[in-house]
C-alpha cells in the first residue's frame, strides 16, 4: 500500500471534522448558502453527486430515509468510504500494512462504474419509478 | 524504465495505486465528470495488472491520479470562487442563489 504521511492524515482529519460540524450545525437545504452543483446549474440535469450535501446533513441528523431519498448512491458508498478511511488510518500508525483488496478487484470496479453511470441516467428520467432517485 | 518492465514479470512489485476511493469522493462531492474518468482509469489499473501488463497499469495509475486531482482542484477552485463571489457581491449573490439552489 502507498505511503500516507502523518501530516496529510492530520490535515484530512481536521477537514473531515470541520466539514461534519459545519453540515451538522448548518444543514444544507434547498435554500442554504452552500455552493450548488455546477453540472446542475449549467445543464439542469442531475449528476451522480447531486443531493449529497443535503444527504450528508440528513445523515448527521440521523434521518437515514431522508438521506436515501436525496442520494442513495452516496448513502451506499458510505460503508466503502469508512472502510477505506479506516485502512488509511491503520496504515499511518501500523507497521503491518492493510491492503484495500476490494478496491483492486477489476470486477468490483467495473460493477461500480456501471452502477454510477446507470444511476446518472436513471435519476434524470422524469417519470414515477425513476424520479425517486432524483434529489 | 524499459529495464524495469522487463524485470517486473519475474518479480512483480505491489499493484500501483488505482485512486478508486478518491475518484468516488470526487464523483460524489465535486459533481464533475472528472471523477468518472478517474473510476475508468482505476478499472484499467486493476485489469491491466491482472493481465500482466505492468507498464500499462502504471500508466493507467498516473492517468487516474491526474483526473482525480484535476476533479478535486477544479471542484475546490469553484467553491473558493463561489465564496469570493458571496463576499464580493455581498448579499445579492447569496439571495440569487437562494432562489434556484439545487445540489
Amino acid at each position: 500500500m502507498n505511503k500516507f504521511p502523518v501530516y496529510k492524515f492530520i490535515l484530512v482529519s481536521i477537514a473531515v471534522i470541520a466539514l461534519s460540524l459545519l453540515y451538522f450545525l448548518y444543514p444544507a437545504t434547498n435554500t442554504s448558502f452552500y455552493p450548488a452543483c455546477i453540472f446542475h446549474s449549467l445543464t439542469g440535469l442531475y449528476c451522480p453527486g447531486c443531493g449529497s450535501q443535503r444527504a450528508a446533513s440528513a445523515l448527521l441528523h440521523g434521518s437515514f430515509s431522508k438521506a436515501i431519498g436525496l442520494n442513495i448512491l452516496f448513502v451506499l458508498c458510505i460503508p466503502l468510504i469508512l472502510y477505506s478511511a479506516f485502512a488509511y488510518s491503520w496504515n499511518v500508525f501500523s507497521q503491518k500494512k492493510m491492503v484495500q483488496a476490494v478496491f483492486y478487484s477489476p470486477l468490483f470496479i467495473k460493477i461500480f462504474l456501471g452502477i454510477v453511470l446507470l444511476f446518472w441516467v436513471l435519476r434524470n428520467i422524469p417519470t414515477a419509478p425513476f424520479n425517486w432517485l432524483a434529489p | 524504465m524499459e529495464q524495469q518492465s522487463f524485470q517486473q514479470p519475474t518479480n512483480p512489485p505491489t499493484q500501483p495505486k488505482n485512486w478508486l476511493v478518491e475518484s468516488i469522493l470526487v464523483t460524489l462531492f465535486c459533481c464533475l465528470p472528472f471523477g468518472i474518468a478517474g473510476i475508468v482509469f482505476a478499472a484499467q489499473v486493476s485489469s491491466k495488472w491482472a493481465s500482466g501488463d505492468y507498464a500499462g497499469a502504471l500508466q493507467a495509475s498516473k492517468d487516474a491520479a491526474r483526473w482525480t486531482k484535476i476533479g478535486f482542484f477544479v471542484g475546490l477552485g469553484l467553491i473558493v470562487l463561489y465564496i469570493i463571489a458571496i463576499f464580493g457581491f455581498g448579499f445579492t449573490a447569496f439571495w440569487a442563489r437562494r432562489n434556484n439552489y439545487n445540489y
